[in-house]
Formats: C-alpha cells, sequence, structure tokens
C-alpha cells in the first residue's frame, strides 16, 4: 500500500501548533455523514480509517516503525480531544488496544510486519476470541483445543460473547494445547484467519435485542504454525498485555461523552417541569457530581502518567466508577419517565426513540463484559489493597 | 484538563506525614483529646518554624510561602490521615483564607505575618446556628462606636476552637448587609462555651459577643464571603478524603491479620469488595478536591461547583469509610481502646461543617439550574 507520508518536525512544533494541526487536518477529511445501513457504514469506517493510515494520522500511541504516530502521552492526549470533536468513528472489531500491544511487544518481525499495517489501517477487523461458555471470568478453564500437525494446528471447540465477531477478519484467541488440568500453563495465543474452512459463525441475539455478539466454532480448523504468538503453552501471560495509556485517554472520552448525556437528561428534567421535585434535583446533583468527578478521575489518571510516567491509583477504580455511574444513570432515567420510560423504541410513545431505555438495557452489559464488577473488585482488593487471596481461586 | 499535581507535592506530603508520624500518634492524638483538643503548642511552634505549615497559603509579602489551595489541599489531607489535634483547619484553612480572599491590606498586614509565624491563632463565624458560611443565617448585629471603632453583639453557636482562638472573624448584621469583622478574643465582651459534640478530637465551642470591640474588614466585592467558604471547603474536603484513606487503611491492615475460619478475613469476597468499592469512592474523592482546590487557585469559575462536589463526596466518603472500618474490626471496633472510633467520631462531625452533604448538593443543583 502507498504510504504518503509528511515530514513534521515533532520537537520544534508546540502543543498548541501539534492541536492546531490535527484540528485543520480533521477539518479537511471530515468523515462526512455517517450512513444508516451497516454494510455502507462499516465500508465508510474502513475506508476512512484506511485514509488516515495513508496520511499517517492513525494510531496516535503506536510506534512510527508500525505504521503509527509515536506521540508522547501529552500529545495522544490532544490526538484524542480533537479526535473526538471532529466525531472520528471508533474503528471496527474488538480489543486493538489488547492484540496490537501483544504483537508488538511478542511477535515475530514477520508477524508484526503482517498484521500491524492492516489492523491499523482496518484493512483487516480483529475480534477477541477469548471466552467459552464455560471460560468467561474464569478464563484458564477454557477447552477450546489446539493439536499440532506438522506445521499446523488443528483446532476444535467454541467461542462465545464474540463482540462483532459477524465483522471479524481475523480472531485473535485462547487454545489449549495443555491438558485440562494444566490450566493458564497450557493455554496458547493463536491468530485465526476467519474464512478458515471449519469455522461457523453464528450471531447471538443479546438482551437488547439486536445480534451484537456472535458465537464461533471451530470444527477442524487448520491453522499455521506461524500463527502462534509467542511459544506453545505459554500464551497466558500475553493476555495482560494493553495500551494502558490508551486506556486513560478512553476514560476522558466517556467522560465527556457522559456529560453530554447528563446534560440532554437534565433539558428532559426541565422540558417535563421536574426540576422542582426535591428528590429528582437531588439525584441530578448527584449525578452531577459523578460526571465531573469521571473527568476529574480520568485527569489525574493522564496527570499522573505525565508526570510519573504511571497512571497510579485512580486509574484501578475508574472502570468500576464509571460502569455504576452508567448503569444508575440509565436507571434513573427510565424510573424519572415513568410509564413513558418503559415503552420500546419501535413505539411512537417512546421518549426520544427509547434511548433511555435501551441504555438501561444496554448498560446490563457494563458490569460483566471484560471482567465482571466482582472480578474487577477482587483485582482492586488484591492488586492495590493487598488483600489476601481467596484460596478457591487460582493463583494469578 | 488542568495538570497539576507534581512531585513537589509528593516531598511537601512526605515531609508532613512524616513529622505527624511523631507528633500526631494515635496515644498523642488521644492525649490531646482528653486535655480538650487545643492541641500542642509547642508542636505548633515546631509547625510554623521548621515547615511554614501555617504561611503555607499566605503571600510572601505577609511572611508566608505564597503557595495556594492545591498545597494546603495537600498539608490538610495529611493532618486528617493523622486525626492532627489543633487549630491548624481554624486558623489556616477558615482564617488565612478568608483574609486573603478579602480586599482589606491592613487588616491582612495586622494580622496574616502573626498567623504564618504561629504566634496567631485564629477562627471565622460566619453562621450564627450552624458551621458554615451562609449569611443569610446571620442574627448578630454591629453597631459603629461604643469607645471602639464598631462593637458586635449575638451569639455563634458553634465556632471551631472558638475557645483558644486569639482572633475571630465575625459576620454581623449592619441593617440589610453583612459584614466581616475582625474581633480580638482576648477582652470582656467575647465569652466563650465549650460545646461538645461526638468528635473529642476538634474543639467546638459557643460565642457569645456582647458590645465586643471590633474592627471591620473590606471584604471588596459581595461574593467575598462566598469565596471563602469555597476555600475553606476545598481544604476541609481534603482534609476528610485523609481521614477516608486512614480508615481504609486501617480496615485493610486489620483484615490482612485478622484469621477467621483458617484464613484472613480479607480473602473473603465480602470483606475485598466493600474495602474495593471504598477505594473507588475515596480515590475519586481524592481527584475531587484536588481539582476544586486547582480549579480555585486558577479563580475558574468551576471552581464553585467543583468544591461542592468534593465536598459532598468527600462527606460521604468518610463516613462510610469510619463505619466500615468499625465494622470490619468487629468486637474490638466498638471499643474504646480502638482508634476506629475516632475516625468515626471526626467523621459524623465533619460531615455537617461547612454544610452537609444534601446541602451541597442543593447549591450544584441550584448552580446547574436543574
Amino acid at each position: 500500500m502507498a504510504q504518503q507520508t509528511t515530514s513534521v518536525d515533532h520537537d520544534a512544533e508546540t502543543d498548541d501548533e501539534f492541536r492546531a494541526r490535527i484540528r485543520r487536518w480533521f477539518a479537511e477529511n471530515a468523515p462526512g455523514r455517517r450512513p444508516r445501513d451497516p454494510n455502507e457504514r462499516k465500508a465508510w469506517v474502513r475506508a476512512f480509517h484506511a485514509s488516515m493510515y495513508d496520511a499517517r494520522m492513525t494510531g496516535p500511541s503506536w510506534p512510527v516503525e508500525y505504521g503509527g504516530m509515536g506521540l508522547s502521552f501529552a500529545r495522544q492526549v490532544i490526538y484524542q480531544e480533537e479526535a473526538a470533536r471532529a466525531r472520528v468513528p471508533s474503528p471496527l472489531g474488538t480489543g486493538l488496544g489488547i492484540v496490537a500491544p501483544t504483537i508488538i511487544k511478542y511477535g515475530t518481525p514477520e508477524q508484526r510486519e503482517r498484521w500491524l499495517g492492516p489492523m491499523l489501517r482496518q484493512d483487516l477487523i480483529w475480534c477477541q476470541g477469548y471466552s467459552e461458555p464455560g471460560a468467561g471470568s474464569d478464563l484458564p478453564a477454557l477447552r477450546t483445543t489446539a493439536r499440532r500437525e506438522g506445521d499446523m494446528y488443528i483446532v476444535n471447540g467454541q467461542k462465545v460473547w464474540t463482540t462483532h465477531g459477524s465483522d471479524a477478519d481475523v480472531f485473535f484467541t485462547l487454545v489449549r494445547t495443555g491438558t485440562q488440568e494444566s490450566r493458564q500453563k497450557g493455554i496458547t495465543y493463536l491468530i485465526i484467519d476467519a474464512d478458515s474452512p471449519g469455522i461457523t459463525v453464528r450471531p447471538l441475539r443479546d438482551i437488547t435485542g439486536a445480534a451484537h455478539f456472535a458465537e464461533v466454532f471451530f470444527d477442524d480448523v487448520e491453522v499455521p504454525v506461524d500463527n502462534r504468538i509467542g511459544e506453545e503453552n505459554e500464551g497466558w501471560p500475553l493476555v495482560r498485555t494493553s495500551l494502558g495509556h490508551e486506556r486513560a485517554a478512553g476514560a476522558m472520552n466517556q467522560a465527556t461523552n457522559y456529560r453530554r448525556i447528563l446534560d440532554e437528561l437534565i433539558d428532559l428534567v426541565r422540558e417535563r417541569g421536574l426540576g422542582s421535585d426535591l428528590i429528582i434535583r437531588d439525584r441530578i446533583a448527584d449525578f452531577e457530581i459523578r460526571v465531573r468527578l469521571m473527568k476529574y478521575n480520568a485527569s489525574r489518571v493522564i496527570n499522573d502518567i505525565i508526570v510519573r510516567g504511571e497512571p497510579g491509583a485512580a486509574s484501578s477504580v475508574s472502570r468500576l466508577f464509571i460502569t455504576m455511574f452508567e448503569q444508575e444513570l440509565h436507571e434513573f432515567a427510565v424510573e424519572m419517565l415513568g410509564a413513558d420510560g418503559i415503552v420500546t423504541r419501535g413505539s411512537d410513545l417512546a421518549v426520544q426513540k427509547g434511548r433511555w431505555l435501551m441504555g438501561f438495557i444496554a448498560t446490563r452489559a457494563s458490569t460483566i463484559g471484560a471482567g465482571t464488577s466482582e472480578i474487577q473488585r477482587n483485582t482492586i482488593a488484591e492488586q492495590v489493597l493487598g488483600l489476601p487471596r481467596d484460596p478457591a481461586m487460582p493463583a494469578r | 484538563m488542568i495538570t497539576g499535581w507534581s512531585e513537589e507535592h509528593d516531598q511537601l506530603r512526605e515531609v508532613v506525614r512524616r513529622f505527624l508520624l511523631e507528633k500526631s500518634n494515635p496515644e498523642r492524638v488521644r492525649e490531646l483529646a482528653d486535655g480538650g483538643a487545643a492541641g500542642d503548642p509547642a508542636v505548633w511552634r515546631q509547625m510554623a518554624e521548621q515547615l511554614g505549615l501555617q504561611g503555607l497559603a499566605v503571600p510572601e509579602q505577609y511572611g508566608g510561602t505564597g503557595m495556594g489551595p492545591v498545597e494546603l489541599g495537600v498539608v490538610m489531607e495529611e493532618l486528617g490521615r493523622a486525626l492532627y489535634v489543633g487549630p491548624y483547619f481554624s486558623t489556616v484553612a477558615l482564617a488565612a483564607q478568608a483574609l486573603t480572599a478579602c480586599a482589606d491590606t491592613t487588616a491582612q498586614a495586622a494580622f496574616l505575618p502573626r498567623i504564618a509565624d504561629g504566634s496567631l491563632t485564629a477562627t471565622v463565624a460566619v453562621s450564627d446556628t450552624d458551621l458554615g458560611f451562609d449569611t443569610t443565617d446571620v442574627a448578630t448585629t454591629a453597631e459603629r462606636g461604643g469607645g471602639a471603632e464598631w462593637t458586635v453583639s449575638g451569639t455563634k453557636r458553634y465556632v471551631v476552637d472558638g475557645g483558644t482562638a486569639g482572633l475571630i472573624l465575625v459576620a454581623a448584621r449592619i441593617g440589610d448587609e453583612v459584614g466581616l469583622f475582625a474581633v480580638d478574643a482576648d477582652q470582656s465582651g467575647v465569652r466563650a462555651t465549650p460545646v461538645e459534640t461526638l468528635d473529642i478530637t476538634r474543639a467546638v465551642a459557643s460565642v457569645e459577643f456582647t458590645d465586643a470591640a471590633a474592627t471591620r474588614i473590606d471584604t471588596g466585592d459581595a461574593d467575598a464571603i462566598a469565596r471563602a467558604g469555597d476555600l475553606a471547603t476545598a481544604a476541609f474536603a481534603a482534609e476528610q478524603i485523609g481521614g477516608a484513606s486512614a480508615a481504609l487503611d486501617m480496615t485493610v491492615e486489620y483484615a490482612k491479620i485478622r484469621v477467621q475460619f483458617e484464613r484472613p478475613i480479607g480473602s473473603f469476597q465480602a470483606i475485598k469488595h466493600r474495602c474495593a468499592d471504598l477505594l473507588v469512592q475515596i480515590e475519586s474523592g481524592r481527584s475531587a478536591a484536588f481539582y476544586a482546590a486547582a480549579l480555585l487557585a486558577d479563580g475558574d469559575p468551576e471552581g464553585a461547583i467543583a468544591t461542592s462536589a468534593a465536598a459532598a463526596w468527600c462527606a460521604t466518603a468518610y463516613a462510610k469509610s469510619s463505619r466500615e472500618n468499625v465494622q470490619f474490626h468487629g468486637g474490638i471496633g466498638y471499643t474504646w481502646e480502638c482508634d476506629a472510633h475516632l475516625y468515626l467520631r471526626r467523621a459524623t462531625v465533619s460531615t455537617i461543617v461547612l454544610g452537609a452533604p444534601t446541602a451541597h448538593r442543593v447549591r450544584i443543583a441550584d448552580l446547574m439550574e436543574v
């Protein structure tokens, strides 16, 4: 692919100049209107990400040698702010912040060459294949097997909760190469092409009524040994590689997003004349406090990274803080709307197309996906507070 | 986005924490509490002379170090953590900041250098019936004449360190207007009676003024008293988060060593999860207190809402953390010997000092024009 690189002397540029340059680029290359049709939308997202990649305007945290911008953390934050302002569509697929650093850290030069650029350019859409029907929070219990035969692994088993699994070109998976009893010591990190023979992807209708997830079945699927990241049976430590800094900037984006959503809810309170209800005022004030604290937490994490090079204690708590907030906010909105609140979006009676009710249903996933809140609390208790391990739980 | 918690703040925190470890350990806190919570004059002098803590938020021209609300927050957090007993909150967070929020250079020159060098303790009394800055709750009156320039009469029911402060800044009514007056507490027109509250580590007094000689302070613009209230409130939120943090640390230490059913109680999820939730609340409160201070330091208009957000959140976090600390210590937590009750006392009284969480949420809803 042709790369049109603009030569910029980053060191000579001030933060303000950098911001102005980024903003100008987004203004001149705006992604245009978001298509309603799902297939058109997919193509639209891919095309915009390809144009960003070709202009060297994406991958703010990625090293330059892998197609990224190699920005300092402070510049990444500026980039994220401008990208949010320009409403740049999020990349398709899931877990890019997990798989990319894993490949950068553990992959061979050939693997980096083969996957990183196309990932960033959205030529290949990636999805995470970790969870299984019997292995969610207890991931080391996974049962999908990979049997070595010459230069190939033969994969059999099933993955589930594969977000946007139907869109994927590539799955990054954990498979069992050791015995079941070996738990996390017999797990291998394998990258599997979605169009390999023997793969069946079945969309999974979720609680919202839509299909955001899929089940993925592997029936004697042949995967080249070259697709293995790291060594056989040593995939487990790779699971935790992720871009912590990217998460910090992401938390700021969420704070900005919920600021807007709360403002819309406050407008609704005013429209409905509920602002004089003392209980509603008190609840709104509490959400107002929390949406600000979300921003202050994110700012503090960013400050800590810039000053100390480490995210510190605030980063470990911000996810629980946000998930509790978003659930309670939507629960409150539905309750506040009374009968109008329980009308689904198909009905003419639905308030704002049923968005609050949809938010209520959709945020049930907030405290489950990517590790349940209970697991998060265990992690905080053990890793931040230093409380002893539950003897019933396996060692980390 | 505000950035600002720097390595210098870490160093300041470290110095204050080490000092308090020695001067404000639990045994010392109990001794001082038994003595009416007036504080230790020798420690007070060391704080001023060796560490310069009283002059932290005092401008350099008045003998201070000219730092501001953020640095004061760091110190207050450590004082709260150590349950420090003494007139720091009243003298520095309340009085010194009130003086700097006003426009009166004469009053500043008269009092701030003595506050900074540790020779003068002070406090502020705005509301008559509460510990807040609500100027609608002022029936105390000020009149011209009577030998002094002004005289003040009335009763402030709850004044922090009102029994020991050398200087009391009193809000009093002149007709429809509420003004701020400097009153020397060492005169016959001022009579303080200690008020026993749940918190034995912080002195509160009811102070009666009978034609007490007073000097009017030029507050400058009408918002000065509210601004002084915000500055004090942000500092106080930091103190509360320090206490909340200490109570959680106590819980965690105990949960690691206390064995029941042949395992440390901290290995049970019932304990773990509640500790994790407390940490979420406390760390968010720490962010809130810091940002409130930083926004006030910058004179940012968002400072008022941020301050009330920090106040409401940190008070709740401290109350919860101190109660959980008693609970997790079980029977031991209910004894006088265990320090848990000292935090419970401080936290519970702190909840209403400078406005209860509900009052701060009302203010936020008002400011947001919900």
